[in-house]
């Protein structure tokens, strides 16, 4: 049959990928964004957006309408990130969620203390400082949450877990970060004093 | 509910995500606990610091075109046909069916418009209300302090890419308390102070982020009303706790007075 060729080719059309564009192309600076903090890399960052705008864009007819593009493109990044180097190194180092919770249980915070000042006046190098020492479980969770200002239904779509850890993992990396912000405060004032 | 506020709930309300239930019961327990306030306070300000902090990366100028051009050539190589003479016989064929689907792509293309507008809006709701949340909680005053919109709008002076009027005559209990110079999306905002009655209210007056034009919308978000608005190159968003006719009232007088209307 010589015209199955042209059968298998014509499933592409131009407007398909017109479509893909105009959804995606809008989306890439969060996605370099996320893929920075996730690579610590600028060429890693780059490579990482690049294959996942690939892998996307061919398997744009997978995506059903009317669902949630934008978790579903983040899904993609994460998933190749998941299986790139960097992210192969980082899953060895990935704690399970109860180690998370050990490292920052909850209440480690005693919220009687007055901290709206201390996180009023942190400046950027104390926040960025705070997210770099986030575990990677922890600084996608708060990435997609905080930064992407995604619902929890969204991130547990893109992360593919249960609402439930997505909530426990938002609790523990703000508890992380207020810990980090506390920390970092106290040696700035030992070093002024 | 008599116990602290969990530090789930706490993330929740935060984020948005607690139901009109558990919004309200929260909203009661926090109305008399000064404890789960500040905890809640220092919640929303990490939330808003991290946001902002969390954007930290630009993209790198030319990816998008490398992208672009990289998307059509990997189209164009998978639909590169391989023998012609097919492609003729099956032509008119496929002229018939590209009209078919033609129109259902332009279908899901403005479908999928509607759903990328609306989360956008959703994200500029979330964005101005824990702006309007921060500046509550930050207790400070305004950055310019004046009832004098002769006062307010000058000091907007190449702090802003564009320009604003402000209303004259507002209603006997609505005031003007002052502005901030604020950031969304990276863009410097005007975020314009008034008092309804006992409420805070505040008004941002952005650069319109797409050339379509915006008819009036209403939403809520953590318990606090939100109106928006476009007019010109402006986009008018407003966010208290006030009646929500109130607020639209304040929001069409601000609207007005840009077309001089």
């Amino acid at each position: 049959m010589t015209l199955l060729s042209w059968k298998r080719e014509a499933q592409k059309p131009g407007p398909q990928a017109s479509a893909f564009e105009d959804l995606a192309l809008p989306l890439l600076p969060a996605l370099h964004n996320v893929a920075f903090w996730l690579t610590r890399n600028a060429t890693d960052a780059e490579d990482l957006v690049q294959e996942s705008f690939l892998k996307a864009l061919r398997g744009f007819a997978g995506f059903e309408p009317g669902t949630n593009f934008k978790a579903w493109i983040f899904r993609i990044l994460r998933n190749t990130y998941l299986t790139s180097r960097t992210g192969l190194e980082a899953t060895r180092t990935v704690a399970l969620e109860e180690e998370l919770d050990e490292q920052h249980p909850e209440g480690a915070i005693d919220r009687q203390t007055p901290e709206i000042n201390l996180i009023r006046l942190a400046d950027r190098a104390m926040l960025h400082g705070a997210l770099e020492k986030l575990p990677p479980p922890l600084l996608e969770v708060i990435l997609l949450c905080d930064v992407e200002e995604m619902k929890y239904k969204e991130i547990a779509v893109v992360l593919e877990i249960p609402i439930g850890t997505v909530m426990s993992r938002i609790a523990r990396a703000r508890t992380a970060l207020r810990k980090s912000l506390q920390t970092q405060n106290t040696q700035a004032r030992e070093r002024g004093a | 509910m008599t116990d602290h506020i969990s530090q789930a709930n706490l993330n929740a309300l935060a984020d948005g995500e607690l139901s009109s239930d558990q919004l309200s019961l929260v909203n009661d327990h926090l109305a008399a606990c000064p404890a789960c306030t500040s905890a809640a306070l220092v919640q929303t300000l990490l939330k808003t610091n991290i946001a902002k902090a969390g954007q930290r990366y630009a993209m790198p100028a030319g990816l998008e075109e490398r992208l672009k051009r990289l998307a059509r050539s990997d189209t164009a190589g998978r639909a590169r046909p391989s023998r012609r003479s097919a492609i003729t016989g099956w032509a008119t064929a496929a002229a018939i069916l590209l009209v078919i689907f033609s129109g259902l792509i332009l279908l899901l293309q403005g479908r999928r418009r509607s759903e990328l507008a609306a989360l956008e809006y959703q994200a500029q709701v979330s964005e101005v209300s824990d702006l309007h949340i921060a500046t509550l909680a930050a207790g400070l005053g305004p950055q310019v302090v004046s009832s004098d919109r002769h006062t307010v709008k000058p000091w907007f002076q190449g702090k802003l890419p564009f320009s604003f009027n402000l209303p004259d005559n507002l209603p006997g209990d609505t005031k003007l308390d002052g502005a901030n110079l604020t950031y969304l999306h990276n863009q410097p905002v005007a975020q314009l102070l008034y008092t309804i009655g006992r409420h805070r209210v505040s008004v941002f007056l952005t650069e319109k982020r797409s050339g379509e034009p915006t008819g009036e919308k209403q939403s809520e978000h953590s318990g606090f009303k939100v109106t928006s608005v476009g007019v010109g190159e402006l986009d008018i968003v407003a966010v208290s706790d006030v009646d929500p006719f109130r607020l639209a009232e304040l929001v069409s007088l601000i609207k007005n007075v840009q077309t001089g209307a």
